[in-house]
Parts: structure tokens; sequence; C-alpha cells
């Protein structure tokens, strides 16, 4: 449950970015993830709070104060395996989130709040690191098909839990790489595109079957008719 | 309890009264963090953390105003039910709409006729008569008339009274009194000296004042001297009565009751939980039933016999000395949270103990050695009540010291060592 006095002791931590004069010459990402011992003190500021807003304030429901807990102590593995068991994607929400959860935080009542997303980031991108983010392809197949149309996080995600449970999943995306929004909206020094194509790799790995360049419907006559074109899934 | 609703819904089931806890408590700012064992609420409802308090923002308006909203719900439900006071809305289970809860599945099975049952009656459903509680009989009416010298004028006043078991709570409404007009320092000592004969009621000497000393030759009930706050209380047999102290019970269980301060000396045996939450009386009582000295944090016990079993539990203040020339007490004491010691001569506590653990008989007295309180204790129970077991010991004091064993909370000594330290550090900066 954090720290029990953690939140009167410790303050909030930003994490770094790089100087302006620097960031202005690359377009890479320019927010650094908070150290393992600072993050471990962020989480240490949850109060473990008896009804915990950030846990609905958070759209997928992110169970935030089991993880600060577990940064709090360390135990990064089981925090990792907390995190995934809401949010498929943390490394994109560990950037790009607005954070509503810390809108929502008990803390910002009339304090800082916890720094919940900048945890998350840390979380992940250990996991990344540390190779605890593996493929996790099913044990049996049901053998039914799934078409997903639309690479954006959304249907990534919805792909990745459906061939998690055994479908066969086929993603069919417009444009020619695979991410949707992720890819096209968000610009580089925000969010890396590798990180996508990590994730890519792993939902191949998990049996997913991606389709770019291939157009589901027309302007006119979207969707749903138009799934029956054919496709390398059939 | 949280809206017009619910108060509606309570009265047609037959309620007068409404108690609100959770929700005014929201409106002050309460957001349910469930930490309130923790002292760590962070909006400062539930804390005594200087810092947290700071961030307590309610305000009485708020709850006023939430209230307001309450009654203003009640007032729209009334309209439409087409009620006009509230006393004719209480015990109306006709106007409750029960069909959705009744037919639910899960109320299948469970009868609830008597919850919607009204009696045939002519009489209101509202609460229409007053509970008489009697005060106007009180005893404490011609106490207080009788004290009135005492109190106005300062002068002493004793006198002798019957008393009976149906005189209950016996000196709380003289003690207000006092207390209204002297505030808590009360009057000088033994100002009103009163002799009670008979069998006391419940709760005797109840809250009493410094000043004001109870002799009760007979016995008293159950809670004799709750919340004592300096009085002093003496209850002892009538002199025709042959009984030996130790062998006999003089007042009931809970005797002391969260007692402050003030002075008891009962010559006889008390039953369960004697003392318990004392927090700075001294007391000398003859024997006790089990759980002696519950919870206590402060004050003096002295048990001039035997006790139940489970003395001690929960202590955390204040000292025991307990008679035991058997050496049995061990066996009754729970140990969790005490020591048990001999009682030292004074030239021996001198010389080997450091006076930042000695005792002070009363909160905030002096600190005396152990023997020079035991002693005056002894000495003043046999000279109030005349007490056998008493004039044995003191017949006898040096073998009879040593065979009283003293029973120390761990956390007071603690306490005490801290509180010498930081009251000699004051001086010495000072």
């Amino acid at each position: 449950m954090g720290k029990v006095t953690g939140f009167l002791e410790l303050k909030r931590l930003k994490e770094a970015s790089q100087a302006p004069e620097i960031r202005i010459k690359h377009w890479h990402e320019f927010v650094d993830r908070l150290p393992d011992e600072e993050a471990s003190k962020q989480g240490a500021r949850c109060m473990d709070c008896g009804i915990p807003f950030c846990n609905t304030g958070c759209p997928v429901n992110n169970i935030i104060p089991d993880w600060n807990d577990l940064v709090y102590r360390n135990e990064w593995r089981q925090a990792l395996d907390v995190l995934h068991s809401t949010n498929n994607f943390p490394e994109f929400t560990g950037r790009i989130c607005p954070a509503p959860c810390e809108a929502a935080c008990t803390l910002n009542i009339n304090n800082d709040p916890v720094g919940i997303k900048s945890i998350e980031h840390a979380i992940i991108d250990k996991g990344w690191d540390e190779g605890w983010v593996v493929p996790q392809p099913p044990s049996q197949r049901t053998g039914k098909k799934v078409a997903v149309v639309g690479s954006g996080p959304a249907g990534l995600a919805a792909a990745q839990q459906l061939a998690r449970a055994g479908h066969e999943v086929t993603v069919f995306e417009k444009q020619d790489r695979i991410g949707g929004l992720l890819r096209y909206g968000i610009p580089d020094f925000k969010m890396e595109k590798h990180l996508i194509d990590q994730r890519v790799v792993q939902m191949q790995a998990e049996g997913v079957t991606f389709c770019p360049s291939t157009f589901v419907g027309s302007a006119d006559d979207p969707a749903a008719k138009g799934l029956t074109v054919k496709s390398p899934a059939d | 309890m949280k809206t017009g609703r619910d108060v509606v819904i309570g009265a047609l089931l037959g309620a007068d009264e409404f108690g609100f806890a959770t929700a005014p408590l929201v409106v002050e700012g309460c957001i349910m963090m469930r930490k309130c064992h923790l002292n760590t609420c962070p909006v400062g409802v539930a804390t005594q953390d200087p810092v947290l308090r700071k961030k307590f923002q309610g305000k009485p308006e708020h709850v006023v105003n939430y209230f307001f909203f309450v009654a203003e719900e009640v007032r729209e439900i009334m309209a439409q039910l087409g009620i006009r006071t509230f006393d004719e809305l209480v015990g109306r289970t006709d106007l409750l709409d029960t069909r959705a809860g009744l037919e639910h599945w899960k109320a299948h099975g469970l009868d609830f006729t008597n919850i919607f049952y009204q009696p045939p009656t002519d009489e209101p459903r509202y609460q229409a008569l007053e509970q008489d509680h009697g005060l106007e009989a009180a005893l404490d009416h011609q106490l207080i008339e009788r004290s009135k010298p005492a109190i106005e004028k300062g002068e002493k006043v004793s006198f002798i009274t019957p008393v009976r078991n149906r005189n209950r709570s016996v000196g709380a409404m003289l003690s207000g009194e006092i207390a209204r007009r002297h505030g808590e320092a009360g009057l000088a000592d033994d100002s009103i000296h009163i002799q009670f004969n008979g069998s006391a009621g419940q709760s005797f000497g109840a809250f009493l004042v410094h000043g004001v000393t109870f002799d009760l030759v007979g016995e008293g009930n159950d809670y004799v001297g709750k919340g004592l706050a300096g009085g002093r209380i003496i209850v002892r047999s009538p002199n025709d009565f042959r009984g030996f102290g130790p062998e006999h019970i003089i007042v009931g269980n809970t005797v002391l009751y969260g007692a402050t301060m003030g002075e008891a000396y009962l010559s006889g045996v008390a039953g369960e939980r004697f003392a318990v939450r004392n927090s700075g009386a001294a007391t000398v009582i003859e024997g006790t039933g089990d759980h002696g000295c519950e919870y206590m944090t402060g004050g003096t016990v002295v048990v001039l016999g035997g006790t139940g079993r489970n003395f001690a539990a929960g202590m955390s203040g204040g000292v025991a000395y307990v008679f035991d020339p058997e050496r049995k007490f061990k066996d009754n004491c729970n140990l969790t949270m005490v020591d048990l010691e001999p009682v030292l001569t004074t030239a021996e506590q001198k010389e080997k103990v450091g006076m930042q653990t000695w005792h002070s008989m009363l909160r905030g007295d002096e600190r005396e050695t152990d023997e020079a309180i035991l002693k005056r204790l002894v000495e003043n129970h046999f000279r109030y009540t005349g007490s056998f077991r008493a004039r044995d010991i003191l017949s006898n004091w040096p073998a009879s010291r040593g065979m009283f064993v003293k029973v120390m909370p761990k956390e007071y000594r603690r306490a005490l060592a801290e509180l010498w330290e930081s009251a000699n550090t004051a001086s010495k900066a000072a």
C-alpha cells in the first residue's frame, strides 16, 4: 500500500527532459524515464485510498494502487504483470496518455498527485529492457477467425486479446504501416515508432496476421459490407 | 441515511428520529479514504497530525446546507404524497410502494408482514409521549439544596442521608452544579462531606468533583465512582457487620470506570473490570474480580486481597500494588504489557532506581517512592474505613511491604523516563 506516510514525506518528481537547445536538434523522444529508486519513491507516495479514484479515472481501469505499491517494494516483474492485466500497451499510454488518473488522484485534491504516468512509463520500459515482455501465444486454438479493421491502438489491443484467446486474427490497415494514429498522428518526439514495431513483432508471434495497404470498404460504403473482400486469412 | 427519500421511507416505517453519519462527514470533506485508524487522513478529518489537520476544508455551513437539501427533498416527497406534517407521515406503511421489492426473486420466501404492519389504534403513531426519567425525584436535588452553603459561600457542609438502590448516579448533578460555578478545580478538600446509609444504586458518586467526600456506609452497586473527577469516595460496611473485608463483595462491576482524578477507599471486594480505563485516580480495594485494571492508563490501584484472572490486560499506565502473601498473583496477571516487581523500601529505591521512573500517586503529583505512596494509601484506607486488613498490614509494615507486588506497565516506564528527560532538559535550558 505504498508507504503509509509517504505522501507527507516525499515530493512529486517530474520525469527529466532534455534542455530545449538540445532537443530542437533532433526528432527523438526527449523525456527520460525515472530511475528505479526514484520511481520507487514516487510509488511510496500512493496512499492506497479506500476508494481509489485513479482506478476509475483511468479509461482502462488500470489497477494503479497495486502497481504503485509493487514498485515501492521493488517487485517490478509483478508490477508489470498487474499493469499488463488491464493495459495491452503501457509503453504507449505511459508516454502519451493525458493521465486522467492523476487528475482523479486523491492527493490532487490538496497536494500534488502521485506521478502515476511516470511510474507506468518506468515499469514498462524496464519490462522491455529486462526482456520480460514476451509473446503469449494461446495454448489452444479455437479455430475461429476474426477480422479487425484498422490497426490503431484499439484495433491492436482487440487483436492481441482475441489472439491470446485462441482465435485466428487478421488486422486490416489501409495505410502501408501498422499503428494508425500511433503511427501517423503522434510525432516521434512524443513516442518513437520502434515501440509500435516491437509490439507488432510480439503480436505476430502470438498469431496475429497483419494486412497493411488493404482498404476495407469504400468512402461511400465503409466497413461492414466490404468485409467480404478476399484476404490472405481466407 | 443520505437523502430526503431515505428519511421519508424511515418515517413511513415508523421512525421519529434520524441519524446521519457518512453523508455529513463527506460534506465536511471526507473522501472515504478508510485511513481513519492510521492518522494519515489526507483531508484532515480523522487525524491528530497538525500538518494534515490544516488541510481540513469543512465548514459548519456546508453541513447546514446539506441538511437544507435533505429537508427540501423530504418536503417535496411529502407534497407528492399529500401529507401536511411530518407526524402524519410516521408509520404510514400503506404509502410505501413495496411491489418492486417484494416481487424481486431474492425476496421470495421472506415474510415482511411484520415490518409493514400498522397497529389498529386511535392513538397517534408518532412519538407523542416524552420519556420520563424521574429526574425531579433525584436525590441530588436534596444534596444540592443542603450543600448550598459550601457551593455558594465556601463553608464546610456535613450531613447524613439515607440512600436506596433506586437512587442512581448519586452525586452527578451535585458535581455538575459545582463544576458549573467553580470549574474543574471544584471546592476545597472535604468542603462537602456526606455520609450515606444504605445500599446505593448504580453509578454512585459518578463524576464526583474535588472537594466532595461521599462516605457510603452499606454497599455500592455497579459503576461506583464512574468517571471520578477529583472527589473522594469511601465505601465501608456498617459497624454491626461482622464479616472480614477481603471476603465479601462491597461494590459491583466496572468500578471507577474511566476515573480521571480523586480517591476511592473501598473496604471489601469489587466485581469484574475494577478501575477499567482509570487514567488518574488513586484507590484501595480489598480484592477484585476478573480483568482488574484493564486498559488503565494512569493513577494508582492498591489491592489488599486476591484478584481474578487477566489482571492488567492492556494496562499501559499507572501502577497497581497487589498484596500477595501466598505468591499466587503472577498466575492471575496478564503479563503482555506489564512487569511484576517487588516493592522496595524507600532507602532501597533511592539507592537502586533512578528517579526518572518513579511513580506519582495522582496524575501530575510529585514523584515519590513506592513505599511512601503505598503506605500512605493503606493508612488512609484504615483511617477512612477502619479496615481490618489494612490494620493488620500496617501493624507489621516491614514484613507486609515485602508481600506486595508492584505491577508496572512497560509503556509507562518508558513514558515516565521520557517525561523526566524532557522536563529536565527544559529546566536546564531555562
